[in-house]
């Protein structure tokens, strides 16, 4: 079993990197490989709204930079865990690139899930999603619609599991554990 | 509004040529240049490739008396260029408050048929104004951009009556100085077509271009499947 840590924190940050080791040493615990992208540091460029990963170079971007390696880990991966501020709500812009080119993943068709239009599948299984964001001070407001743009981002990305939830900067290392131990079970990891 | 005030139409587009964002934007700067509104309008990833191109956008931003931010819906929320573009902003509002009523409005399409799936997108656009001081005057949420295409809405007839009728009335609330109303919020997201017309355009439209590219038959490839073993 694998896991993935897309970590899109915009520069070192204290409970960034709380949130970091504890993600590690509960993901070693559960015996799974695990791989990060530090993605502040990586050359990664827009998505330019081509669709050529569509209808170029069906299922990977036409751009070649870290983007497709990030899309190939996360196909690679059982398990891929966002690590963010919560910015207005949702993710950081380094996050969000990242994200933003993971579109050759799916298949321009459309399918319903749940009522609603959604891209279909290209492959037969994608991992687990998990988000963990780190709110500036505490705002349920923030925090709500972190949780529902991340289960949006499950439907979407097709994922078997998966869940989210936020810290407040500065916190105690417990409660950051707490937190991230509750997401590991509801994600189906802890089972 | 006098006839002095001053509008930032942000596209967030990332398209360097013609869009559906584009098209709805240039209908609003149009709407608000007739109310008397001096528009700039600037493409967020544009404006983030060069220093001159940040400031030039602060600069705009620190002059205008109404946002619009258009932008099309990238993985259920603003696609990543608009939202540096709006991390910058925030910055540089903490660091230069200013002393002077500014409002937004966001207009958000997806590609999806139905316009609520934009919901969480419009959310992050009203809390970046509640992190930035700026009065939320309200989003509009249009499914099914796709159709527009970087087309004039002036040549496209009856099957953006509604989108354009709520554009028409969002830009006139926005011009004195009230929310953008629930007939606009309504009609905006009215289908421009049955869902089951536009996934057959749409699945054709993908086909067709395939095809030019003559990837038809792979279409379906999974370059990745043997990473998933």
């Amino acid at each position: 079993m694998k896991a993935l840590i897309l970590n899109g924190s915009p520069e070192p940050n204290p409970t960034a990197d709380a949130v970091r080791d504890i993600l590690l040493d509960e993901l070693r615990t559960y015996g799974l490989e695990t791989r990060e992208f530090v993605l502040r540091d990586e050359k990664i460029a827009y998505c330019t709204g081509c669709f050529g990963c569509w209808i170029k170079t069906p299922g990977e971007c036409v751009i070649d930079d870290a983007g497709r390696e990030v899309t190939k880990a996360i196909m690679e991966s059982d398990l891929v865990v966002y690590l963010t501020p919560v910015t207005f709500g949702g993710y950081s812009s380094e996050l969000k690139k990242a994200l933003d080119r993971m579109i050759p993943m799916l298949s321009p068709f459309f399918t319903k899930i749940g009522g609603e239009i959604h891209h279909q599948e290209r492959y037969d299984r994608y991992p687990g999603m998990m988000a963990v964001g780190i709110l500036a001070e505490p705002n349920d407001e923030s925090a709500r619609l972190f949780e529902t743009l991340h289960s949006r981002n499950a439907i979407n990305g097709n994922a078997p599991g998966s869940a989210a939830g936020t810290v407040v900067a500065g916190c105690e290392v417990d409660d950051i554990r707490t937190v991230v131990e509750a997401l590991f079970s509801k994600t189906g990891v802890a089972q | 509004m006098n006839s002095t005030s001053k509008a930032l139409i942000m596209i967030g587009s990332p398209k360097p040529g013609k869009s559906a964002s584009g098209t709805l934007a240039t209908h609003i700067a149009e709407n608000l240049v007739a109310k008397g509104f001096q528009i700039d309008t600037v493409h967020a990833n544009e404006a983030l490739r060069s220093d001159e191109g940040v400031r030039s956008l602060l600069a705009s931003f620190d002059n205008a008396d109404v946002i619009v931010v258009v932008f099309p819906l990238y993985v259920d929320s603003l696609p990543a260029g608009l939202t540096k573009a709006l991390e910058l902003m925030a910055e540089h509002r903490r660091a230069v408050p200013i002393d002077r009523k500014q409002r937004m409005m966001a207009v958000c399409q997806n590609g999806f048929p139905e316009a609520h799936q934009n919901e969480t997108a419009l959310g992050i656009c009203r809390l970046f104004t509640r992190d930035s001081g700026i009065e939320w005057a309200g989003g509009l949420a249009l499914g099914g951009g796709g159709v527009l295409d970087g087309r004039e809405l002036g040549k496209m007839g009856g099957m953006v009556r509604n989108l354009v009728k709520a554009l028409d009335i969002a830009c006139s609330d926005l011009a004195d100085g009230r929310p953008v109303s629930q007939e606009a919020v309504a009609l905006m997201a009215k289908p421009t077509m049955p869902k089951w017309l536009y996934v057959a355009i749409g699945s054709y439209g993908w086909k067709r271009l395939a095809k030019k590219n003559q990837v038809l038959d792979r279409l379906h490839d999974r370059p990745y499947q043997e990473s998933r073993k």
